[in-house]
């Protein structure tokens, strides 16, 4: 192998890297405290399902364009680890203050104003998801339990491989915006100690 | 007696819960909370406020299907292909080997880097990673020869925000779903308008240059690099691999959108393996970034969806159509008005919020007035262009500014950018006077 050439491509790249190449995921920030820095580690993982999904779409391809063997599974099961993805990323960007908000009133007030606009965010946003938690609640009863006697039975996705993912969606969806409700409550405490903080300091 | 909230909206009547629901979407907004929670709240406030808890299943069913689907999984895919694409050199190459194209013609470092704009689009689906990109090449290049600020930053931010108007688009994927209309044919007529857009950049760059020849100066004898003809070729060669086999096997009808978007990323890892610039831990950023991206997408999806299910099923889509229809006889200038709602919302929300709050509104009077739905979408990604330019939040600027020379302040960007949003309005407006440019292939 011509370790050599690629060594010097290399060496090539890292001047770039400088720049362009390790842009680095952000750490969440403190006001996310332990509970953030839990959900980052944990994105880490879940992060990994989209490259899996892409080995799983080319092994599909492969299977039917050169095998003229259409695998069962696939579809299924690259929709399960997307929609995992996707219900964890809205933990993962709230934890690290990535969901999309107007700013242009926000930025414009004083540090100590805006400490009480994060309360404020905060508290609505919990009321928000309490709310979903509730909605979220009634899909998990549905999918997870037999009607009439209570024992567990997990919806299937009712195709040829009949996977439980519909299921584990929906209990994920439910756990998900329970961990939601638990970062916008240590939002809320973080928030109000740094005011006490400033508070004491000013005096 | 007990006030029972279940169901007490209803006596407000349509038009006044329209009203409050507007009321408390931009009020909780201001305060500059996500987006993605405002529209969950206010939905399950009016869920309960009208319906009644019996109501709540049907909105968690709805975010079930939306997270799902199998063509959304193609999102993703295209947002991490992008991530790749970002860390890895081909866009310098690329701009290297793009320099031949002759440096004698005032405004040709702009061209080029037009040029450039225009080969990563049709590789990237999505906004941010070439306008960063564009400025850490382009931007100082144009700079360091003399250019003219603003011309050099409106044709970075311009040039890069073409990402999601040629296909692949993650604008047109979730326009596609939401209007339940054929990507592949989106992506079949978003390309001739997405190349008039770039065309009328190149030719503003260059009627400018040729105008006012202090604005665009020639390269000195020293930055006049001598290109052969084989670097040209290995440039080119990666990222047109790269989209012959994205955007050849959707045109050729070989794979569905989402397995494109899987042999894009295939095809992006080869590129940096070839490149010797291939690390797990590259993969894994990347990966990292598709999950902060695609969550934040993703939940406004969620929470658009919940809202526009709660009010539809309350009949305000009947109520905004009767209304929308209303202002006029003509279908031209209700058309006109839709595209003031866009231009409008554009101003203040990201372009995903855009797309999910008004498209399940405005495509069933699109199609009333007899308008065809496919071409109403690359309106729609023209109109969003807009979106990424304009202040006071548009994303592209910001994007640009995180790595322009920190001389270089938000309102100098912003103020750049006018010229280019100008140009993409009379290009919506070709769009919207000839709709063969984006049917003439799919008809």
């Amino acid at each position: 192998m011509s370790t050599i050439e690629t060594d010097a491509t290399s060496e090539d790249a890292e001047v770039d890297a400088k720049a362009l190449a390790h842009r680095e995921m952000p750490k969440p920030p403190a006001v996310s405290g332990r509970f953030g820095r839990v959900v980052d580690a944990l994105g880490r993982v879940v992060a990994t399902f989209f490259l899996i999904s892409t080995v799983i779409v080319l092994y599909e391809i492969v299977s039917r364009y050169v095998f003229g063997a259409p695998t069962r599974w696939a579809h299924e099961t690259t929709t399960f680890l997307c929609a995992i993805g996707f219900l964890f990323g809205g933990l993962y960007a709230l934890s690290h203050d990535k969901h999309i908000r107007v700013v242009l009133v926000y930025e414009a007030v004083p540090e100590a104003v805006r400490r009480w606009f994060d309360v404020v965010i905060s508290t609505v946003g919990l009321i928000a998801v309490l709310f979903f938690a509730y909605a979220a609640w009634a899909t998990v009863e549905r999918s997870w339990f037999a009607a009439g006697s209570g024992q567990i039975k997990l919806e299937t996705s009712g195709s040829a491989f009949d996977a439980p993912y519909p299921a584990l969606v929906k209990g994920l969806l439910f756990v998900v915006v329970v961990a939601m409700a638990v970062q916008f409550v240590i939002h809320i405490v973080n928030t109000l100690r740094a005011a006490r903080r400033a508070r004491r300091d000013d005096a | 007696m007990e006030f029972e909230f279940f169901g007490s909206l209803r006596g407000l009547g349509i038009e006044w819960a329209s009203a409050l629901m507007l009321a408390m979407l931009i009020g909780l907004l201001v305060t500059g909370m996500p987006l993605a929670f405002v529209t969950l709240l206010v939905a399950l406030f009016f869920a309960l406020g009208w319906f009644g808890p019996m109501s709540v299943p049907l909105i968690t069913s709805r975010i079930y299907s939306f997270v799902t689907s199998y063509v959304f999984v193609a999102v993703p895919m295209f947002v991490l292909m992008a991530s790749i694409l970002d860390r890895s050199g081909i866009a310098r190459d690329l701009f290297d080997a793009m320099k031949l194209m002759g440096s004698r013609v005032r405004g040709a470092l702009g061209v080029q880097t037009l040029f450039v704009a225009v080969m990563m689009a049709a590789m990237s689906g999505i906004i941010g990673g070439e306008v960063v990109l564009l400025g850490l090449l382009a931007l100082p290049q144009m700079l360091r020869l003399g250019y003219d600020k603003s011309l050099a930053i409106g044709v970075c931010c311009a040039g890069g925000a073409l990402g999601t108007m040629i296909p692949p688009s993650i604008v047109l994927i979730i326009y596609g779903l939401i209007a339940n209309v054929s990507i592949s044919e989106l992506f079949t007529a978003a390309f001739t308008p997405g190349l008039m857009l770039a065309t009328f950049y190149v030719l503003y760059v260059l009627v400018r240059a040729r105008v006012q020849p202090h604005l665009a100066p020639l390269p000195t004898e020293e930055d006049r690099v001598s290109m052969s003809l084989p670097r040209l070729l290995v440039g080119l060669a990666l990222p047109l691999g790269v989209i012959v086999v994205v955007l050849g096997s959707i045109y050729g009808g070989i794979a569905s959108v989402t397995e494109a978007a899987g042999l894009g990323v295939v095809g992006v890892v080869l590129a940096t393996l070839v490149r010797g610039e291939l690390t797990l831990r590259m993969l894994l950023d990347a990966a990292i970034q598709t999950l902060s991206t695609c969550g934040m997408i993703v939940w406004i999806g969620i929470g658009a969806s919940a809202i526009i299910g709660v009010y539809n099923l309350m009949g305000g889509n009947t109520f905004v159509e009767q209304l929308i229809l209303g202002i006029s006889d003509t279908p031209l200038v209700i058309l006109l008005f839709m595209m003031l709602i866009l231009l409008i919302l554009g101003l203040f929300l990201d372009w995903v919020g855009v797309a999910l709050l008004t498209m399940p509104i405005f495509v069933p009077i699109i199609e009333t007035l007899g308008y065809n739905p496919v071409w109403f979408g690359v309106v729609f990604a023209m109109n969003m262009q807009v979106s990424f330019l304009s202040p006071p939040f548009g994303p592209a600027a910001f994007y640009l500014k995180s790595v322009a020379p920190p001389d270089i302040s938000l309102g100098d960007i912003f103020s750049s950018l006018l010229p280019f949003i100008g140009l993409q309005i009379v290009a919506l407006g070709f769009l919207i006077a000839f709709p063969g440019i984006a049917l003439w292939p799919i008809d």
